[in-house]
């Protein structure tokens, strides 16, 4: 044990007198902690803009004058997606999908304004978040550290002297192995705080535990690749040029691949086209708007018999609102529907991506990254869903006030002077009516779950690769 | 002369001979192959979309025709598909369409609120990025020529061979200049042999191929000479692709990412949500206001019908589309703001591109391909060209008292003239 520990002193004091590991250590450093703060900072300043729009957008719909009550339902409400504590570690897609959505009557609008859209295009390749930082270039800071801990023993003809000492093989790869890995912790440092820090945002332990968790798997597993590679090469030379074409393929292309190739193989279609569909089914539903419609007279004949009178004006409710209700619930129904399937095969098609974890390392933990954080494309549906409650309730609301609040004489003579559109209103007070809207992500433990399959890929690769070095580390010389 | 060929023959059949040069030259072969392919793909199923979404928008514009018969309803129950088509070497540079839309559909209310809905990608896709040929060129292949030629000098070094070569060369320049070029070529048609297929698949014209060709030569003789500048001085081999590898990082990320910070600091744009909110509350509004409110503010703009604006009832179509028109009005400046904005910042990134050649190429090929935000900004100016004219076709129906036929519809806009201009 103790011997371990003199090997990672000792390597320690190799990087420390060498300036290329001083330097990448100390540029390591500087990005994980300058993504961190700038991250978390944007991160807290996107939450408040968006809670002061939802609170702003909430106002506005009470404080709107009298009114007729289907007006309101043109007017609409929007609701926006706050981002989620973890965020700032991890912002996932939230660039990358709308963020707002204008909720109104008998539509389901798609989210609008990706941040994405009105940006500079020149992040196409990384960003600055901490997430990225973490997964495409702390592995090759660790590689351009560690490339040469065997190798460099073995060039130097030092590894048998070291072997001839009575130091087992395994103790000497465990002792570099150790050096490595604090390394690895000390580029997690600015995470691990940073994610205590989130804790007050309200992000939740086991959320925190379980992402940082994941990163310093995965820095392990690059530890034990650069081990592996140490021992199997016999130059320098011959490590680094492995070890830095293991990471072009793992960190840079596999994850264009996965996305690539999802798109190939599960096409997805667009809202836009799936529309059409919608349309054909709604055409036999029957307008809201006009209550003469006969796709509305199996409705009547059940009204009149219910209420024992002939004709609709003799209804104790509002007949024109009650139609606007009904159809306003069966339009939804085909509209979830259809939202629905359009989500599951967007679902699909992330999961066909996020099998390349088996295949590269860095696509598990960017799986296991947005899904803990609550910044992947599930979180997204979850808002959609959400808003689409949202939605819905406060139509069915509205039109609830406009069965039994607004006589049915009053609202079929709206339009015929200034006075009768005076008195086909009801007042402002039944505004009310609209619930707070805060977004929050799933419960921890539900995104844990989520990125179960992520964490068994990280494993396989840690497992494998033990057993690797196991097979390597046995002949050494 | 023969004294070179002989040479270069020399070098060709000792490059054969190393495995790691071929497994190299083999990969960039498979991932440029690879590139193009699903490049070709991807554009094939954005052509196939395009094309049923056209089918599909004319059969629902015939049912929405059929089924009303006042002019009023017709421009509100017909929509219009508006697209912008992929050019033919797209497949090269996929470029900003899986974030900026190229497809939408329109019809005459307020486009303020129609035309920031997106039909977008799988987000977390996009976010990973597509790997196209652009991508393949700016930033794959600079890190596969860092590793072709970072040990041209210290492989020989560190074998021994180095001062033998040098000595037994006729002329030390001619060697190395040889072995170079071999490299160097083997590497360029390995990239090049797949897009050239794809651009004789897709027709790409000659000067296009022609200018690509260019630009990737440029491109790769800049990072060739760097590698080997940086061996030629530095020590052993994974010194120099450290080096090279820092410098890569620093283009493709640090100061793209640096630009990014900065532009975003410096360029103010007004938040998209905003003129939603104002456009809407400018719409709703008018439904309140006396009706000469919305129609002085209308012909104030639309002179031309300032003798037609007199209304029999309560409701009347000409009057909901002149306050459609008005809310537009009211939040034109803040959305001519927020365009603006966009164009700065490509502007903008345009000089950070300058410090960064991975960032310059991208620039380059997108641009050449149609593909990057410059297309979607002509692409949004068509559209709302597109809606101008739909206005101005039913205006006259909706504001003057002739008989409407029917058959007036044949002459409806259509937005294929609309690109053609």
């Amino acid at each position: 044990m103790n011997k371990l520990f003199i090997i990672a002193k000792e390597e320690w004091r190799y990087w420390l007198r060498s300036k290329l590991a001083i330097s990448v250590l100390s540029i390591g450093l500087i990005l994980t902690l300058s993504s961190v703060f700038i991250t978390s900072i944007n991160m807290i300043e996107l939450t408040h803009t968006r809670q002061a729009l939802q609170s702003n957008a909430q106002d506005n719909f009470a404080e709107q004058p009298d009114r007729h009550p289907h007006r309101m339902v043109h007017y609409g409400h929007y609701a926006f997606r706050t981002p989620s504590p973890l965020s700032a570690l991890d912002p996932g897609v939230d660039a990358y999908t709308g963020n707002s959505i204008f909720l109104e009557g008998h539509r389901q609008n798609s989210a609008m304004f990706a941040d994405q859209r009105q940006g500079t295009a020149l992040t196409k390749l990384g960003n600055l978040s901490p997430a990225f930082i973490l997964q495409v270039l702390a592995p090759l800071l660790l590689i351009l550290i560690g490339y040469s801990s065997i190798s460099r023993e073995r060039e130097t003809n030092t590894l048998a002297y070291i072997l001839a000492q009575g130091t087992s093989s395994f103790t000497l790869i465990a002792g570099k192995g150790l050096a490595l890995m604090s390394v690895a912790i000390l580029i997690l440092m600015p995470l691990i705080i940073s994610g205590i820090f989130t804790l007050s945002q309200g992000a939740s332990v086991l959320a925190i535990f379980g992402f940082l968790f994941g990163y310093a798997i995965y820095l392990m597993i690059w530890v034990l690749l650069i081990l592996l590679f140490s021992c199997l090469f016999s130059k320098n030379s011959g490590s680094f040029t492995g070890l830095a074409m293991i990471w072009i393929v793992f960190c840079v292309v596999m994850p264009r691949v996965a996305s690539t190739s999802a798109t190939a193989a599960q096409p997805f279609i667009g809202k836009l086209e799936t529309d059409f569909a919608v349309t054909k089914q709604l055409q036999k539903l029957g307008d809201g708007h006009n209550a003469g419609d006969p796709a509305f007279d199996k409705l009547k004949a059940s009204l009149l018999a219910k209420y024992n009178v002939k004709s609709i004006a003799e209804l104790p409710i509002n007949y024109k609102g009650l139609i606007a209700k009904s159809s306003e619930a069966e339009l939804t129904a085909v509209l979830n529907k259809f939202a629905e399937q359009r989500m599951d095969s967007e679902l699909s098609q992330t999961q066909f991506s996020r099998y390349f974890g088996w295949l590269s390392p860095a696509m598990a933990i960017r799986t296991l990254s947005m899904v803990v954080a609550g910044t992947s494309i599930e979180t997204h549906h979850q808002f959609l869903r959400e808003a689409e409650d949202l939605r819905f309730n406060f139509i069915q609301g509205l039109n609830q006030v406009h069965i039994e609040q607004l006589s049915y004489q009053d609202d079929i003579n709206r339009n015929r002077d200034v006075k009768a559109s005076q008195s086909a209103r009801v007042g402002a007070k039944n505004w009310q009516l609209l619930e707070d809207f805060n977004f929050t992500v799933d419960a921890s433990h539900i995104r844990l779950v989520r990125s179960f399959s992520a964490f068994l890929q990280l494993f396989f690769w840690l497992i494998t690769l033990v057993f690797a070095i196991k097979l390597v580390g046995r002949r050494l010389l | 002369m023969s004294y070179v060929l002989k040479q270069l023959n020399q070098e060709w059949r000792f490059m054969l001979k190393q495995k790691y040069i071929l497994i190299l030259l083999a990969c960039t072969l498979l991932l440029s192959g690879f590139s193009v392919f699903n490049g070709l793909s991807e554009i094939n199923q954005q052509k196939n979309t395009i094309e049923r979404l056209k089918t599909a928008d004319l059969m629902d514009r015939a049912i929405a025709q059929d089924k009303h018969d006042d002019p009023g309803s017709l421009a509100y129950y017909s929509f219009h598909l508006t697209y912008l088509a992929p050019s033919n070497i797209a497949f090269s540079a996929l470029g900003e369409r899986d974030v900026l839309p190229w497809k939408h559909r329109i019809r005459m209310l307020a486009l303020e609120g129609q035309i920031y809905e997106s039909d977008s990608q799988n987000a977390e896709l996009a976010q990973a990025g597509k790997f196209d040929f652009t991508f393949m060129v700016s930033a794959l292949v600079p890190l596969l020529i860092i590793l072709l030629f970072h040990d041209l000098f210290a492989h020989e070094r560190t074998s021994g061979r180095y001062d033998l070569l040098i000595v037994t060369a006729k002329s030390q320049f001619v060697f190395w200049a040889t072995r170079t070029i071999v490299r160097f070529v083997s590497v360029f048609l390995c990239l090049m042999v797949p897009f050239y297929i794809g651009a004789w698949v897709s027709h790409v014209s000659i000067f296009d191929i022609t200018f690509l060709t260019l630009c990737c030569f440029i491109y790769l003789t800049f990072w060739t000479l760097l590698s080997l500048w940086w061996g030629k001085h530095s020590g052993s081999a994974p010194k120099v692709a450290s080096g090279l590898i820092g410098m890569w990082v620093l283009f493709s990320f640090i100061i793209p990412i640096l630009g990014d910070l900065a532009i975003n600091k410096i360029v103010h744009s007004p938040k998209g949500g905003d003129i939603v909110l104002t456009q809407r509350e400018a719409v709703n509004d008018a439904w309140d206001l006396p009706k000469e409110t919305t129609m002085n503010a209308f012909i104030a703009t639309h002179p031309q019908w300032k003798n037609n604006v007199e209304m029999q009832s309560m409701f009347e179509w000409k009057w909901y589309y002149a306050f459609q028109q008005v809310g537009d009005q009211t939040v034109e400046s803040m959305a001519q703001q927020y365009r603006m904005a966009a164009q700065e910042k490509y502007e903008l990134a345009g000089y950070v591109s300058l410090i960064s050649p991975p960032l310059l190429i991208q620039r380059y090929l997108t641009r050449m391909a149609n593909t990057d935000a410059v297309a979607a900004f002509e692409y949004e100016k068509d559209i709302r060209e597109f809606h101008r004219q739909l206005r101005h076709f039913y205006y006259p129906l909706l504001f003057t008292k002739n008989d409407f036929d029917k058959h007036q519809l044949i002459n409806i806009p259509n937005f294929d003239d609309v690109i053609d201009q």
